[in-house]
Formats: C-alpha cells, structure tokens, sequence
C-alpha cells in the first residue's frame, strides 16, 4: 500500500493514497465534483475543465523552509490564484480544497456556457434526455442557456451512422474524448478517434466497418451528452413510436448470452423490452456489456415464437391444449421405460435443469441425461469442484502481483466480459501467459505469448510443472501441508522437461521455463483454459497438477476456470445435468448413463427423448438421423428450430425476461434474474412449470409453485448450493459497497444492485487434502500438414441472436480462413471455394484470407449456419487434420 | 503513393523509434512526398506497415495541417489572416493575393494545379506580417511585388524540374 496523504476538502479531513487525484478523494467522503471528460475506469485527459476547485497548500517560508504558522499555530493556506481542475490535481499533504467556493461555481456555469455556445439545446428530441451528465449539470450550475451568438456547430451533420449499431450527433458532442479512451483502453479496439483540431474536431470511424467493435455500444453509457446513442432504442429512428427513458421500468436480470452472467437492467415499457443497460457488478461486468448481449433481446418479441403446444399428426403439426400434449408425454414417457433420454440446453436456469435431471432420475429412473449438446465440445470440467478460483476472486482488481495463464481460448469471441476484465487486469501490472495454436487478440497486451501445435498444450503443462519442480518452485508449505504423491509426480515429469517438450510444442524450452517461472512466482495465479487446449482427463490432470504444486488454489483470486460455451454450462454441471454425476459432483450410485453423444448416433436404441431448450440439429446437422429415428420426440423450445420440427410433440416455453430464474457463471457465481415482461401468450410455460408438470402425469407429487420454491429444495438437496436462498441471491449489496461501486453516468439506478453468491470450493476448506495425478497423454496430436480448428465465436449462428435484426450483419457466414502462404501454395485468392476433407467428412466453404494465422491452420468457428465445421469433426477436440484442395 | 521504395525507407527508420506507432509521421512524410496529399491507399498502408488501424492514421493527419487528404496544387500557400495579421492588412493582402490567382474568396487550387491558397489561422509570424507559409517556407514582411515574384521563381522551378525529369 503506498503511503497515506491526509488533506481537507470542505473542512472534511480525508486519508488517501499518495497520487489520488481530488476528485476521488472527495468522491470517497461523498462530495461530488462534476465531470464531463473525467471518468473512473478510464485514464484522466483533463480536457473538459467542468471540475474547476479552489485548491490551497501550507505556505512555506522560502528562507526557513518551514511551515507559516498563524497566531494559533495553524499552517496558513495559501490558495492558488487560478482554479484547478480537481479530475487530474494529486492530492498533497495539508492541501485544502474548496469545492463549491464561489469561484468555482463562476467557473462552472462559465464552463457550461461555453460547451453550450454550440450545442444544441434538442433535449425534447434526444434519446440522452433525462439521463444526461450535461443536462442536469446545467440545471445545477449553468445559465440555461449561452450568451454567444456563435452556434457554428448547429450545422454540423447529426445522426452519423457509426456501424450498425451507433449513431453519432457531431453537433452534439462535446469532444470529451470518453468513447475513445474506452475503445483504445478496455475494449482494445482502436476504431475511434478524433480527426482535426478544435473547433473542427469530431469523432470519427474510418476502420471498415465502421466502429468495428463488440463493446461498442458501452460508448453510448459514458457518452456524457447525446453525442452516441444506440441506433436499437433511438426514439425516432425505429418504426415504433418512441419512448422515454423515464417511462421505462428497470428490471434486474442477467444476460443469457454471456458465461460470465453480465448483470443487465431490461428497460420495459408496455410490456415490451426497449433497452437494455448494464447493471453495475464489479464482480462480474464492472459496467460493462456486449453488444452482442444489449442488443440480442429482440428474440423476446419476435413474431416466430412458439405460443402453443403442437401435436404431430401425420407429418403435421396440429395446435393442442396442454391437457393433450401433457397426457400423450406421460404415455409415451411410460411406455419407453427405460429408453428414454434427455438432452437439456445449457441455456436453461439452475431451477429447470436441477428439475430436469430430477424427473430423469427420479421418475423415469434414468441417468441418460446430458447437456453438452455440440459434440465436440463435450468439455467435462468438474476441476471447477475442487480448485475453481476463490470465493472473492475479482479479476476486475487483479494487479502486479499476479498472473494469469490462459490456455487455449480466445476470450474475446468465447467469454467476452472476461476478455475485458482480463485486459484491464494486465493493464494494472498482471502478467498475462497467453498460450494457444494461434494469434488471438489477447497477444497484444501479453507479457508472454506461447504459440503451441494444437493437440501438445498438455505437454506444454507438463513442462512447466516439470520446471517449477525442478527448480524448486513449488509452494512448499502447501505441499507438504494439503498435498500428496509429490514425489511420484516428479518421476513422472521427468520424461517431460521444457527440453523434452520444445519439440512436440513448438516453444523453445527456456520460454517454457520462463512462463513457469513466472506464473509459480506470482503471489496470486489463476488459469484459464478453453477447447483449443484438447479436451481430455490428461490435460485436465496436468491444470490441475500444476494449479496445486503453485498453491494457487482455494483462496482469492487463485484457482483454475474452464471457460465453458454457455450461460449456464457452469450451473448444468453443478446441478447434475450429466450422465456419469448427481447434483453437486456426486457420482452416480447406479449405473452411468448415456451422453448426449451416444444419444445423438444413429444407433441409440432410445424410444423417446425430452429435448429442451437445444437445438441439437441446428448445432449438429448430422444428429438429425438419431432424432428421425426416435419413436417419441419432445421438445419444448422457444422456436419453431431445427430440432422442433422432428419432434412429435413441441412445448412452448417462456424467454428469460418472462419469468425468474437463476444462472452460475463461470466462476461459480449464482445470480437471480427477475421477469420484466409477460410472454406472448399466457400458454407459454416456464421450463421448470413444464417439467413440474411432466412429472405430475408421471405420478410424482412435486409441489413446486414458483422458481423460488424450487431454489428453496435446491439449498436443500444440493450441499454446494446450500447458501442460494432466494434472500441471500437478492440481497442489494451495501451500501457502503454501493458508494465505492458509484461510477458517474451511463447506469441504470432504479434496479437492485446484486452482487450474486458463489459456492466455495473444496480447495477452500483448509482441512481438505489432494493427491496429485498424472495420466500421461495420449498422442492428440492432429497428422496432418492443415489443422482444422473450430472454435466459438460470438457471432455465431445461433437461433436467438439470429431473430436480432439490428445485428442481422455481424453474424459470421461460415469460411475457412487461411494464411496468406497457404493461400499462395493452394493459388487461391478472395472469392474462391477450397473442399475441406477430414477423416470424417468434407466440406466446401468460400475463403478468408488472414496475415496473422499461422501456416498450418485453417479456421471454421463452430456453430455456422449449415454446421460446416461440425461436419469435419470427430471426438472430443475442436481441431482435426484436413486436407484442402482448390 | 507508397511503394516499395518508401516501405524501404521506412523499415531503415523503423529501429530509430521506441514503437513502431511512433514512427507514424515520418512514414506519413513518405507517404505523402510523391504528390503532395494522402489518398485512402496511402492511409492503408501506412497503417498496415505500423500496426495501427486507419482510424488511428486519419486522427494523426487531421491534427497536423501539413497533411493532407484531397489533391493540392504543387505548392500550397497558407496565407495567414488571423487578427495580428489582419491588423496588418493580411485580409486585404489575401483577398488580393486570390484574385490575382484567379481563385474565389474562400481560396483553392489554381487550373494548372500550380497553387493552391489556403486562409490560416496564425503561422507564428505575427511580427512580420503579412506572412504565408508555402510548402514547408516562410515567406514574411510581404509586398504584392514580392508575392508575384515568389510565385513566378516557383513557376519556373517546376517547370524546369520537369524538362529535367525523364
Ligand atoms: S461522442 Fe460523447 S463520449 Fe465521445 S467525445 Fe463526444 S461527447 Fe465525449
Ligand atoms: S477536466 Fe476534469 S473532468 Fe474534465
Ligand atoms: S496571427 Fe498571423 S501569424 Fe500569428
């Protein structure tokens, strides 16, 4: 901790570290200074000068060197003859600060009149209106109105579009600078700038497409005018009548298209959603939100929803009550006995899936359930269990002292909130080891950036483990302390030294020794691993090894996270939606069932499957024949999908903002969200309704009334999720926690503030031990020159994003993308089509051309629509050898 | 235009700078050397040779009057009219100075794309106004006469260079 400087600002003494600049002091005793340019989570530019202060340090006599003391001994303040701006002046000791003094409210209705001279006074036609820093600062302080007859800037150009997403009024802007510290400091994309000098400065976007960023629409949060406004809720843009922001109720809900569990406010009016804002949780998305996520609800009010049950009848779907469908499921779930099986989407709430994998186990008395849908990525993390990071864990604040190892994921498509957190968290001083087979967007803040073969990253582990053991590195009081097998484990890794290793990696071995340094040095470490890592029990063994040798487990800020695809992947596994484990890792006590994979090949043997909120065939096209060939489908969905039209009966069920519920992040995070709308009609069901109600025909008698009511049996039945009482997920944080969250501008307010509950790991109980074990890996190494690899991107072809028309052109069209050398050696430039083949099929696909690829791979994300890359994988791994021809 | 040649010569200049971000005005210069203004592949590539994006470029250029993004004449005048100036008589000197170019009040690029007039604010040469800026030269204490034999030396100097050129 750097030292403490004490000063007085307005007679109040405050303590603060050595370099804080005024305003945060004075934010901490609750004086609030206005800002315009000056922003928290940004660096300070000092540009708008709205935070003018009267600022007075101790006199010093030049002769003496001593302090002027006045007849009471006090030292005499001398005030600086100009004003200073408070956002970018470091405190010092003795200083006094004047904040409201009258020549600092001059300065500010000076200030105000001048940022007037040529703004437009439009707020009855501006979507800012209402939530705007400059309006309500000029109602504080300012005249109104400007005295000046200059108003050159009325004719700037209004309503510039910035992309697809972000309009730009020029006239409007006040040159705050806000949006291009945001783009060029957290999102890392450099899309933004201002162009000429002052009074002819303006924002501008010459990258193609324009504004080319998956953050962007934060921008229109810390714009402090109307400047940037979101194209999706400008009032007068769309071909809705408008709406204010004050006509709008602010619901807490979470976003279901984000692992991590972005906190949002869906802002609804009539009984539709017209915005959505980023709810503050600085544990989760600080104030942060994706694009993707703010403006991917319109799936809510599409008008190719599901509104009542269908009964198939001779090839044709016939409209039924749910008296109907209800019945004709328990038949048919009765008849099928124990060929039965259920594949429940990673999408769907704790609450539904803890009730899904109820009525399977205990009804239908059957493990075959499963909701690791895309085959290949069948993660299987259960590390989570013993050594997932610690209760408390905020990377949002991680800093020198730590490290971070992600391996095998590229954040910004897969887990985009973490993407920034991560950033940032370098950006304050954390070492980043960013390993994977490619360029991903990560290496451009990396201190260390490992570029393996696809298929060697466990070797690369091992290799690292193999050092910090060699070189003593390890965390010995841990080790002797909690750990067993150490010796055994170090015989093992002697077949793996970074010398052993370079090869078959691809890193030279004393890079591999310096990450183990560094990452066994840190105080606090954390890893992150994704599919491009593989995806077996080796890899998962040698995370695990080399988390505990480190003794980076079981506390803050230390542990290990699988960044897995969905919302609710985490709570899917937690709460037993698996084949081989009961809620709460438990094992099966019987027999292990089948998994989805064995559940989607033609030869299942299954007479009837309960499919929920997963499109298997619009994710897998080639799981289509395994769902023809089952007597008795059901799927209860929100669409008309893939999937839905196979079935033999559909469920209509409710959207997310329909009904409550609660999603875990992928940091174990469990977070409640609220309804805000009612669906579209009331035979829309929520899923755990449904379920309830499935397993009532069945003769069980649940008497679950409300999610709630469920959560309640969970904290019960569920020892890991003992603490997720209705209350305790609910509970508004402090509110002294509250004022440290305070960040000016760009929130909603009226909507609780949650923080959410984690569920601790086994690594936090001080008494628990742990073996360490080594499984030796298998040679996953893709033959082949060309490398397949598939990853998730953000934009990928999923059905409810596709119903966002707003978003209609950023979604990925499948490609395989190149390196320019290949493209050479293969003659091929932009335009043409290459015929992918791998063992298990082939493919044709335009190209892309990319300079920063290496030459041995060739990218199709995963999730496309036609499931392209889905069609050339086999196993578990997203990457395979293939063969390409022009 | 850039071309391989000023790639060259900026890969030669590029371990001069701490960043290669650093280098972007020189590469500009380069890029801008030819024919005097910066086209939309000019950007691109000097984006491209430093790792920044073409909006990052576009932000440089727009700060620095010396860059340019629409065609010029050979030599830019940029007349000086700001209030020191013009208590000088810079105003009138300039009105003057257009017309003899044959260029409306607000300036512009002559027909033979010899000169192009630009009205400036403040060249830092106040004390000897009138004053203008061509090219990169300072021309201050100006009389029409002077003016008119500036220009006519430029036209000849163009003129030969391109006898001389091949
Ligand atoms: S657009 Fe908004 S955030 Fe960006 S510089 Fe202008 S006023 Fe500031
Ligand atoms: S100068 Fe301090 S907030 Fe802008
Ligand atoms: S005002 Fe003309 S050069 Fe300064």
């Amino acid at each position: 901790m750097s030292d403490l400087v004490t000063l007085k600002i307005d007679g109040i003494e405050v303590s603060v570290p050595a370099g804080t600049m005024i305003i945060e002091a004075a934010n901490k005793i609750g004086r609030e200074i206005p800002v315009f340019c000056y922003h928290s989570k940004l660096s300070t530019v000092g540009v708008c000068r709205v935070c003018l202060v009267k600022v007075g340090t101790p006199g010093f006599d030049r002769a003496t060197r001593q302090p002027i003391l006045d007849v009471a001994g006090n030292p005499v303040i001398r005030f600086f003859p100009k004003p200073m701006p408070a956002c970018s002046t470091p405190v010092s000791a003795g200083m006094e600060v004047i904040t409201e003094s009258k020549e600092s409210l001059a300065d500010r209705q000076a200030i105000l009149e001048f940022l007037l001279t040529s703004h437009p006074l439009d707020c009855p036609v501006c979507d800012k209106g209402g939530e705007c820093p400059l309006q309500d600062l000029t109602y504080a302080h300012g005249r109104g109105e400007s005295r000046f007859e200059y108003q050159r800037k009325h004719t700037s150009p209004k309503k510039i579009p910035l992309g697809d997403l972000i309009v730009l009024d020029t006239e409007r802007c006040i040159i705050c600078t806000r949006c291009i510290r945001f783009q060029d400091e957290i999102a890392g994309d450099h899309v933004l700038a201002i162009e000429n000098r002052g009074r002819d400065a303006k924002v501008v976007s010459y990258t193609e497409p324009k504004f080319d960023s998956k953050y962007s629409g934060n921008t229109t949060d810390i714009c402090p005018v109307g400047a940037l406004t979101s194209r999706d809720f400008r009032f007068k843009d769309m071909n809705k009548p408008g709406v204010r922001i004050w006509e709008l109720t602010n619901v807490p809900s979470i976003s279901n298209y984000c692992n991590m569990g972005s906190n949002l406010v869906l802002g609804t009016h009539v009984g539709e959603i017209r915005r959505v804002m980023p709810r503050q949780n600085e544990l989760v998305n600080e104030i942060w939100l994706t694009n993707k996520t703010r403006f991917g609800h319109h799936f809510h009010s599409s008008s190719h929803r599901l509104t009542a049950p269908l009964i198939k009848e001779n090839g044709k779907f016939k409209q039924a009550t749910w008296e109907d469908a209800l019945s004709l499921i328990a038949t048919k779930f009765h008849e099928a006995g124990e060929h039965i099986g259920g594949i429940a989407g990673p999408h769907l709430s704790n609450e539904d899936l803890y009730l899904f994998q109820k009525l399977f186990r205990e009804v239908l008395n059957s493990n075959n359930i499963d909701h690791r849908i895309c085959l290949n990525s069948a993660i299987d993390d259960d590390l989570a269990y013993e050594i997932g990071v610690g209760i408390g864990t905020d990377i949002g604040q991680l800093a020198e002292n730590s490290a971070i190892f992600l391996l095998g994921s590229d954040l910004d498509e897969e887990a985009s909130m973490l993407y920034l957190r991560v950033r940032g968290a370098v950006r304050r001083g954390c070492h980043l080891i960013n390993a994977n087979g490619r360029y991903t967007k990560l290496d451009t803040v990396a201190n260390t950036k490992l570029r393996y073969n696809y298929g060697s990253a466990v070797h690369l582990v091992l290799g690292m483990t193999a050092t910090i053991l060699d070189e003593g590195l390890e965390d010995k009081n841990f080790v002797y302390a909690r750990l067993e097998g150490i010796d055994k484990l170090k015989t093992k890794l002697q077949a793996y030294t970074p010398e052993k290793v370079a090869d078959i990696t691809g890193i030279d071995a004393d890079i591999i020794r310096q990450a183990a340094r560094d990452f066994a040095k840190a105080e606090n470490g954390i890893i992150l691993y994704g599919a491009e890592a593989g995806n077996d029990t080796a890899l998962h063994a040698s995370i695990r090894n080399l988390a505990l040798i480190t003794g980076h487990v079981g506390k803050k800020d230390n542990g290990v996270t699988a960044i897995l695809p969905h919302c609710n992947s985490r709570g899917a596994a937690d709460l037993g939606v698996i084949p081989h484990r009961l809620p709460g890792y438990h094992p099966v006590a019987d027999e292990i069932g089948m998994s989805a994979k064995e559940m989607l090949q033609p030869n299942h043997g299954l007479q009837a499957m309960y499919i929920v909120a997963a499109d298997i065939v619009g994710e897998v096209v080639t799981c289509k024949s395994a769902i023809e060939t089952t007597d008795f489908v059901v799927v209860q969905d929100l669409f008309m999908t893939e999937t839905a039209k196979l079935a033999d009966v559909v469920l209509p069920a409710k959207a997310i903002a329909e009904r409550d519920g609660s999603y875990t992040n992928l940091e174990r995070r469990v977070q409640v969200y609220d309804p805000a709308i009612l669906s579209p009609t009331p035979t829309c069901w929520a899923d755990w309704h449904i379920i309830t109600a499935i397993a009532g025909r069945l003769g069980a008698e649940w008497t679950h009334a409300s999610a709630d009511g469920v959560m309640q049996e969970i904290t019960e039945q569920v020892s890991l999720y003992k603490h997720m009482s209705f209350e305790n997920l609910t509970k508004p944080i402090s509110l002294e926690r509250k004022r440290q969250h305070y960040i000016y501008s760009g929130m909603s307010f009226t909507a609780d503030v949650r923080e959410g509950v984690q569920w601790a790991t086994r690594a936090e109980n001080q008494a628990s031990f742990f073996e360490l074990k080594f499984i030796e890996p298998e040679n996953d190494m893709p033959q082949s020159d060309i490398i397949l690899v598939a990853p998730r991107v953000a934009y990928d072809g999923g059905m409810l994003i596709s119903q966002a028309e707003i978003l209609a052109n950023l979604i990925q069209q499948p490609k395989a993308t190149l390196s320019p050398s290949v493209a050479q050696r293969l003659s091929l430039s932009k335009g043409d089509t290459v015929q992918l083949t791998s063992s298990v099929g082939s493919v044709a696909l335009p190209i892309a051309i990319d300079g920063k690829l290496p030459d041995n791979v060739v990218l199709t994300p995963r999730n496309l629509a036609g499931s392209v890359a889905e069609q050339l994988l086999d196993g578990h791994n997203i990457f395979i050898g293939v063969k390409i021809v022009h | 235009m850039w071309s391989e040649k000023e790639q060259r010569e900026l890969e030669k200049m590029l371990p001069q700078y701490n960043t290669k971000r650093s280098a972007v005005l020189s590469a500009l210069y380069l890029a801008q050397q030819e024919k005097n203004w910066l086209d939309d592949d000019d950007i691109k590539a000097v984006a491209d040779a430093l790792d920044l994006t073409v909006t990052d470029v576009h932000s440089v250029i727009g700060f620095y009057t010396l860059f340019r993004k629409e065609p010029t004449g050979k030599y830019i005048i940029q007349f000086c009219t700001d209030l020191p100036c013009a208590l000088r008589g810079a105003t009138k000197f300039y009105h003057e100075l257009a017309e003899q170019l044959g260029l409306p009040p607000e300036g512009g690029t002559t027909d033979d794309n010899m000169f192009t007039l630009e009205e400036v604010v403040c060249i830092a040469a106040c004390n000897n106004a009138p004053c203008c800026q061509i090219n990169l030269d300072y021309h201050e204490n100006l009389t029409h006469e002077e003016m008119s034999n500036i220009l006519s030396k430029l036209r000849a100097k163009s003129e030969k260079e391109s006898t001389t050129q091949p």
